[in-house]
């Protein structure tokens, strides 16, 4: 009886996980089939002639190797820049006192709580008198901090005793040292995991990008990705689900890699 | 020294502040500033027309149209992205006690992917015509309803693709909370006999109330900004602005209609609604940490 009862609890836990999983598994198995077959068996998982047809038919079309690389040198660049910001500021919450710290601590915090239309128009018009359209640097520039990273970092920063750096500041060992030799080795957990995530997040983003990045040059994948699915005349979603199995890769092997780390942030990102 | 001492925290807030300061502190009071003025983002003049934009937002139909569409998504978005992965945290807590870890695994990774490539899977996968869906609803003799035509139902799908995109991560967030409450508080229950509804509704939810207010917070913040990406990709607004809410209109009067001051008025709205939910964060959420 009672685990009759607890089979019935995962029906709608399984269900979920199908939901979650499925879509993705179709749209690469679709990725391998013609156009055709595509139409007319929609719902085989596998093909039945598989077919890499819509990878070259991508390759000609689009440069993949520069919009792989455009898309990875943004997101390298945001991650570095709002893992550099996020550690110093959580450095400065954690081991000085100032004035007014609670109440820049809660700015930083309420920074999450802007929406990005709030802020478009004039940074679009900042990147346009900058001469950054169209390059991915324009992109990344607005976005080189977050409130997330500094609030994960100086949970982290919380669990260093201070009586180690009590000792460390009475033997007058400077802050760029400590900085540098201590908290960043012990936090490197949490910058991977904070780093993973923030690369994640900027290799997927959307909507900023599509201000900036009008020219096909300078595009990022999801960028790529709009083209096909708002193209005339429907869309080729064979095509479409090639393009879009090769966006889903490298996010995949992050989180094969620091799955652990991954959740663990995103844990503790939640806990007040 | 001393005063160096006093110099040197804020030179290791100086990135952060800097690049607030100039893309966001600055931004806003912009934004402020462009609301009482009539442009079109590239005229050398801007007319100064007072709160004309601001009454524009309440009285002219198709903005008050996007206004309950906004709430319309916010209800949505708190059943599907609060409500939903709070009961399952419920379930994967309490009531079942194997493989909590790989449905962790399994809900998140939906999570690693873009939401255009979320809009592309679910424009096929519920394509009216030739989708999946479509397939098995004429085998069993219905009709999947064209609901890239219907306002409402094209924001009833534009939610259900922001919803698979961030289920799992609020259900772990919720989960972590669940699982930082002190095990013998649950234990105690357990030897009393008290029904598990019981011990969920009368200590779990309330012990659970700060992680829970920031979810739901974030699922309006964010999910009203998530679900802009498969609006813009699937809809563009449409049809006739009825899958269109206060930030996809933002963009549309900034970037496609050229009306600079009625997106700034749109976006101070936005703003003063967002500011309410912070102020409920703070009191509710930031309140019990030690900065404050």
């Amino acid at each position: 009886m009672n685990s009759k009862k607890n089979v019935l609890w995962h029906l709608p836990l399984i269900i979920i996980g199908l939901v979650a999983l499925l879509p993705v598994v179709f749209m690469i198995s679709n990725s391998f089939k013609t156009l055709q077959e595509s139409y007319q068996s929609i719902l085989n998982l596998i093909p039945t002639k598989p077919t890499i047809d819509n990878y070259t038919t991508l390759n000609h079309q689009v440069n993949l190797i520069r919009l792989i690389w455009n898309t990875f040198f943004m997101a390298t660049i945001v991650t570095l820049g709002k893992l550099l910001t996020g550690l110093l500021a959580a450095y400065a919450f954690r081991y000085f006192q100032f004035k007014h710290k609670s109440f820049i601590y809660l700015l930083f915090v309420a920074t999450i709580f802007v929406p990005f239309t709030i802020v478009m128009i004039p940074n679009y018009l900042v990147i346009a008198k900058l001469n950054l359209l169209n390059s991915v640097i324009g992109v990344a520039l607005p976005q080189l901090c977050d409130a997330t990273g500094i609030m994960i970092f100086l949970k982290t920063m919380e669990k260093i005793p201070s009586s180690l750096f009590d000792s460390l500041k009475i033997d007058d060992i400077p802050n760029r040292r400590i900085f540098f030799n201590i908290v960043l080795p012990i936090l490197r957990p949490s910058i991977i995991s904070v780093g993973a995530m923030f690369f994640i997040n900027s290799w997927n983003e959307y909507v900023w990008p599509t201000l900036i990045l009008k020219d096909k040059g300078s595009f990022t994948l999801p960028l790529a990705l709009q083209n096909y699915i708002s193209s005339e005349g429907g869309t080729n979603f064979p095509l479409a689900m090639a393009l879009s199995s090769i966006m889903i890769v490298l996010p995949l092997i992050i989180y094969l890699i620091f799955q652990r780390y991954i959740l663990n942030s995103i844990s503790n990102s939640g806990l007040k | 020294m001393h005063s160096n001492k006093k110099i040197l925290p804020f030179l290791y807030l100086l990135p952060t502040g800097l690049l607030l300061t100039i893309f966001m502190i600055i931004p806003i009071i912009y934004t402020f500033y462009l609301s009482f003025f009539d442009w079109n983002l590239i005229a050398p003049t801007k007319d100064f027309v007072g709160m004309r934009n601001y009454v524009e937002v309440f009285t002219d139909p198709v903005n008050q149209k996007v206004l309950i569409n906004t709430f319309f998504y916010i209800i949505l978005l708190l059943i599907l992205n609060f409500v939903i992965p709070y009961i399952i945290s419920l379930i994967v807590k309490f009531f079942i006690k194997k493989m909590q870890g790989a449905y962790k695994i399994v809900f998140f990774i939906p999570s690693l992917f873009s939401l255009v490539v979320g809009a592309m899977i679910f424009s096929w996968i519920l394509n009216p015509v030739s989708g999946p869906v479509a397939f098995l609803f004429r085998e069993s003799g219905f009709v999947l309803p064209n609901w890239t035509n219907s306002g409402a139902l094209a924001i009833v799908v534009l939610c259900l693709i922001t919803n698979w995109k961030v289920f799992g991560y609020n259900f772990i967030l919720l989960l972590t909370g669940l699982g930082s409450i002190p095990k013998n508080i649950i234990d105690a229950t357990t030897i009393d006999r008290i029904p598990k509804w019981r011990m969920i509704w009368n200590i779990i939810l309330p012990m659970n109330k700060s992680i829970a207010i920031y979810v739901l917070i974030l699922t309006i913040v964010q999910g009203l900004q998530y679900v802009f990406t498969p609006t813009n990709v699937i809809t563009t607004g449409g049809p006739y602005y009825g899958s269109s809410n206060v930030l996809y209109h933002t963009y549309l009067n900034a970037f496609v209609l050229y009306k600079t001051g009625n997106a700034s008025a749109l976006a101070i709205t936005t703003f003063l609604i967002f500011l309410v939910l912070l102020y409920l964060e703070i009191k509710f959420v930031e309140g019990r940490s030690k900065y404050e």
